[in-house]
């Protein structure tokens, strides 16, 4: 028995339940306090995994990607250990094992399914070897954190190639951001992608991070698009191109909070039903099929689980308030925001906004982003948009950004009281509510919608949440 | 009609340029000036003589590169349509291309367009956050916010500076001043992006690029209660009187 590690379970103990009882949800703190008692506390851990560590990163549908591989592996009967609730840098990863360990340093587990922020993956990799690594995709996210796009591929890619071990890449086939990672990593890889439908485009407007080919720097040529830098590429320069998927998904059709596709995969086929909203979500659930078929997990019981699974916080999730729906998305970056915007326009009647865009360091405090999501899109259907109004401590930006989206100003409102604005918009006669939020808004503003509204599919009793 | 040109709009797009020339044509159209925007991409032929008003941008180091080694093949016309007086707003990695040089960690020397004297020189520590800075223009002083985040540090020669900071780092942290002014360029870190929040500066751009066409710049009023409200929210966080 490791005596720093048992003191180190117990001041994390301690401080998770501090924590909690001053009304924090202690998702890091645990670790971050156990850490500093012990700095091979995730180490010595993740170490007694039994099984497989599965790591999730990539810019957007991390949470929903662990949360639907963690219920395929529940439902497989595995004991698992997962951060499902967000906090993904080191002390967060650290906190999922302490809350799970046993006071002599003990843990009983099969599985970990870790989210992992981009630019922490190289101290997480550091402490541990995953058999697994999902990529989702790569795009542009709280940039005065990060810097550049460009610098932290490379840092994945430097924490990848130094971990010459039995580790297996999940890659989004899609993203050639992440498709690079093939050659660059020189590890066993598992493609999944979409193939080509009647809502690609052949053009894309929006911002795209990956105009040139990352091996050879000619430019990228695309047969169609999906959304962002996302569709069928292919180098005018050398013989980069979209690869061939294992898992592929076709025919996808978004109604009504209802996405359907047919999946292709090892010369089989099935059909695939979620209940969500947006095609990103369509690229999560094939990262965990495609995860789950790596394992031999049994393919009916992986549909089964991905139909049953409910979006986690703040991932369009749904409300009804009054017989009408009420849509909360979180939003963080502008191919984020667009795919919001998208689900907004494919729902028919009439529609009331809500945004709470705040600039804490959990944010990003540079929000110039908002001027790259194309609420221009918004002019089309003008009549169908009741009103606009706009709270956190950066409302005024967001409602300066309408206006010059072509917006009139007299359907804007900045009122800062959150609570306000959100019965205010709850109020209105719309057809439905769309609310928009960044991170640390977040809270505040479920908080407020569930002391308002009665929440329709909540994450069941047996859910996947380990607080 | 006024026509803007966005230098590399596929390549220069970091922190939301676009909201620069979204501003720059809304504020037009409300106004009925009839105004056009062309991209210029890479390997295009441009003719400078053509526009009224450009933006160049910034992007990631390796996108700055390809774009340096395109933009110097225009780099004469570029010189001489700014001595003609084009309007012309530079931003972050777009304003260091138009100094003399940018000298690396590594001491490496990255030769500029070499059309406004100044230079740049990486710096080991980064500046990133608000900014706010006091500007003179058209004989007034106020006060502009915006965003920074760069590396590089520059130091002006024999030129004017945009403003003076009033809270963020600026040029290089140490001098307190922020961009650039030649003629009718602005150069400057600030993105955010700059125009949208400070209507004041788009207006005065505007101004310029309707008088060298020989057009009497007396704009019609706007309603500008958003733009000064956004603008006043980081005035107020940076403790910073609109002045
Ligand atoms: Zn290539």
């Amino acid at each position: 028995m490791n005596l720093r590690m048992s003191a180190a379970i117990v001041a994390g103990r301690v401080a998770s339940w501090l924590s909690k009882r001053q009304g924090h949800k202690g998702s890091s703190l645990p670790g971050m306090v156990a850490l500093k008692i012990y700095s091979g506390t995730l180490r010595d851990l993740a170490a007694q995994v039994r099984k497989k560590i599965i790591v999730v990163s990539g810019t957007n549908g991390k949470t929903t990607t662990s949360n639907m591989i963690f219920g395929i592996l529940r439902d497989a009967g595995y004991q698992n250990i997962a951060n499902l609730e967000g906090a993904n840098m080191v002390s967060g990863v650290t906190t999922s094992f302490v809350k799970r360990a046993g006071l002599s340093g003990k843990i009983d587990c099969d599985y970990a399914v870790l989210e992992v922020d981009e630019a922490t993956m190289p101290i997480v990799l550091k402490e541990l070897t995953p058999g697994v690594v999902v990529l989702t995709n790569f795009f542009r996210d709280q940039l005065d954190r990060y810097w550049e796009l460009d610098k932290v591929i490379g840092v994945i890619r430097k924490s990848l190639k130094n971990n010459d071990r039995n580790t297996t890449l999940i890659l989004n086939a899609d993203d050639p951001l992440v498709a690079q990672f093939e050659k660059n990593a020189g590890l066993p890889v598992v493609f999944y992608g979409l193939s080509g439908s009647e809502r690609s485009a052949s053009t894309s407007t929006q911002t795209r991070e990956a105009q040139y080919c990352p091996f050879c720097g000619s430019p990228l040529g695309y047969e169609f698009y999906h959304y962002g830098q996302l569709g069928r590429y292919r180098c005018s320069g050398c013989d980069f191109a979209r690869p061939v998927a294992r898992v592929e998904a076709g025919e996808p059709r978004i109604r009504d909070g209802v996405a359907n596709c047919r999946l292709y995969f090892d010369q089989q086929e099935a059909e695939l039903t979620m209940q969500v909203q947006g095609l990103y979500n369509l690229y999560n659930a094939m990262a965990a099929f495609a995860v789950g078929l790596h394992f031999g997990v049994d393919v009916p019981l992986m549909l089964e689980s991905l139909r049953k699974y409910r979006p986690v916080l703040g991932r369009l999730e749904r409300f009804s308030y009054q017989g009408r729906s009420a849509f909360l998305s979180l939003v963080k970056n502008p191919t984020g925001f667009n795919e919001g915007l998208a689900d907004l326009r494919s729902m028919k009647g009439t529609k009331s906004l809500f945004f709470a865009i705040n600039d804490n360091d959990a944010d990003g405090r540079d929000i110039s982003w908002l001027w790259d999501v194309d609420f221009e899109v918004l002019n089309k259907d003008h009549n169908d948009l009741a009103g606009f109004i706009c709270s956190g401590s950066r409302g005024e930006e967001i409602a300066l950004r309408l206006k010059y989206a072509g917006i009139p100003m007299d359907r804007i409102v900045v009122c800062k009281d959150m609570e306000r604005g959100i019965r205010s918009v709850l109020d209105s006669r719309s057809d439905m509510v769309y609310l928009f939020s960044t991170y640390t808004a977040l809270w505040p503003v479920h908080k407020i919608l569930n002391s308002l509204v009665d929440k329709e599919g909540a994450y069941a009793a047996g859910g996947p949440f380990i607080s | 009609m006024l026509q803007v040109g966005h230098l590399y709009p596929e390549l220069l797009n970091l922190y939301g340029d676009r909201g620069n020339i979204i501003t720059f044509v809304q504020r037009c159209r409300w106004r009925n000036i009839p105004v056009s925007v062309r991209a210029i991409n890479l390997g295009e032929p441009v003719n400078f003589k053509d526009y009224d008003f450009v933006l160049l941008g910034g992007g990631s180091d390796r996108e700055q590169n390809l774009i340096a080694a395109d933009l110097l093949k225009h780099r004469d016309e570029f010189a001489a349509a700014i001595e003609d007086g084009l309007v012309v707003l530079a931003i972050c990695g777009g304003y260091q291309l138009l100094g003399k040089y940018y000298l690396t960690l590594d001491h490496e020397n990255i030769p500029g367009l070499d059309i406004l004297d100044f230079y740049t020189r990486a710096g080991d520590k980064r500046l990133v956050g608000n900014v706010a800075v006091e500007v003179n223009m058209g004989g007034k002083k106020f006060s502009i916010a915006g965003f920074e985040n760069h590396s590089g540090q520059t130091y002006l020669g024999n030129i004017q500076p945009l403003g003076r900071i009033l809270a963020g780092g600026g040029n290089n942290g140490v001098d307190g001043l922020e961009g650039a002014r030649y003629k009718n360029v602005f150069c400057s870190y600030l993105h955010g992006p700059l125009l949208p929040k400070n209507a004041r500066l788009t207006d005065q751009l505007i101004t310029l690029a309707l008088a060298r066409r020989g057009i009497k710049p007396e704009l019609m009023p706007l309603d500008d209660r958003f733009e000064n409200s956004a603008c006043q929210v980081m005035l107020d966080k940076l403790r910073v009187s609109k002045g």
